[in-house]
């Protein structure tokens, strides 16, 4: 029996409209459509659901404020004082992550997330920003943050490189989880579907295992978002505090 | 918008609310209690699994651009491979510690003190 398994199939970026410009490729992909829905999705839940601004909210309005709440508490407890004009960046990162990684679910559907170079974009946008924010505010002095305190000399000499790489490991951390949890989870998900497709009766196993990793993608989306956004949030206090 | 009602109507609504609450087990609206632990300590898990591996990775891999770029053919990558360990190690300390993703990290002011 021909056992024809394509797990990683879901992940090629297709262009949809073909688009040249300048001998640069910018073709409109299945990718950028995904987004583009995502952004769709996120700005009508937003401004059609708060439309009405009742006191006593509706269940759409009831979702986008608790999306706002949540986030708004994120920025609040993690990144510290001062932090409050950031939140629209912080709540646009974790909505778009979010959402990019929910209908990733659906079948049929991309999963822009699971594009290293979708969430290394991310990720270094994060980066050079808080990295500019925390020099901006504290010129010269942001670089004390490299030279932990308390330290004899010698010591130093190998704790300063280790802090400029945790620092600069910063963009690929928060990237390579984001992908990597998503591209293994639709893996998983599209292997065993094709176990399924090719064993017959016995396929309520694969399926049943299919059910219940879906389950945890469910949480695994949510919850990578919620990573990325908090993160962001960490690095931030870092750059507005110096502690 | 609400802003046309008398004030007193939402005094007696979160008098109300307040009352429920307190009946039903007091448990504020906006989930701080076990669920928002819970939720950042999944969090916690889910973020430190990959830390060390990345460090390892990508500090060799610079490691490795600095001897192409230099001509110090294995040194290089063989230095910053232990460097990427030592990182890896002890970003997921901080992390496991409560340090968070802090880098540069003080220690709390008593303890300075003590070992001066």
């Amino acid at each position: 029996m021909a056992l024809e398994l394509h797990p990683l199939e879901q992940f090629k970026v297709e262009p949809l409209i073909p688009l040249h410009i300048g001998g640069l490729d910018v073709s409109y992909t299945n990718s950028a459509l995904f987004m583009t829905v995502a952004v769709v999705l996120i700005t009508a839940l937003l401004v059609l659901g708060t439309r009405r601004g009742a006191l006593v909210p509706s269940r759409w309005q009831s979702v986008g404020e608790m999306s706002y709440e949540f986030v708004a508490d994120m920025v609040d407890t993690n990144a510290g004082h001062g932090a409050e004009p950031y939140f629209p960046f912080v709540f646009t990162l974790f909505m778009f992550v979010l959402f990019a990684n929910l209908l990733g679910l659906i079948p049929y559907s991309f999963t822009v997330t699971s594009q290293l170079i979708v969430t290394f974009a991310l990720a270094a946008a994060v980066f050079i920003g808080v990295t500019i924010i925390g020099l901006v505010k504290h010129g010269a002095h942001f670089l004390r943050l490299f030279v932990p305190e308390g330290v004899p000399v010698i010591l130093l000499l190998l704790l300063v490189p280790i802090e400029l790489l945790s620092y600069f490991i910063r963009p690929f951390t928060l990237s390579i989880r984001l992908f990597a949890n998503m591209l293994a989870g639709h893996t998983m998900l599209a292997i065993f579907g094709g176990f399924a497709a090719s064993v017959g009766l016995l396929a309520i196993f694969p399926v049943a295992l299919d059910v219940a990793i879906f389950a945890l993608e469910v949480l695994v989306a949510a919850l990578q978002a919620y990573v990325f956004a908090i993160l962001t949030c960490l690095y931030l206090r870092d750059a507005l505090h110096l502690h | 918008m609400s802003e046309d009602r008398p004030p007193d109507a939402l005094a007696r609504f979160a008098e109300r609310l307040d009352k429920a609450r307190a009946q039903s087990g007091e448990r504020p609206a906006v989930g701080d209690g076990d669920g928002a632990g819970q939720q950042r300590a999944l969090g916690l898990g889910f973020r430190i699994g990959i830390e060390f591996v990345v460090a390892i990775v990508v500090a060799t891999g610079l490691g490795w651009a600095f001897d192409r770029a230099l001509g110090t053919k294995p040194f290089a990558t063989i230095v910053m491979f232990f460097l990427g360990v030592a990182t890896g190690m002890y970003n997921v300390y901080r992390a496991i510690t409560g340090q968070g993703a802090a880098i540069g990290f003080r220690r709390p002011q008593r303890d300075v003190k003590r070992k001066d």
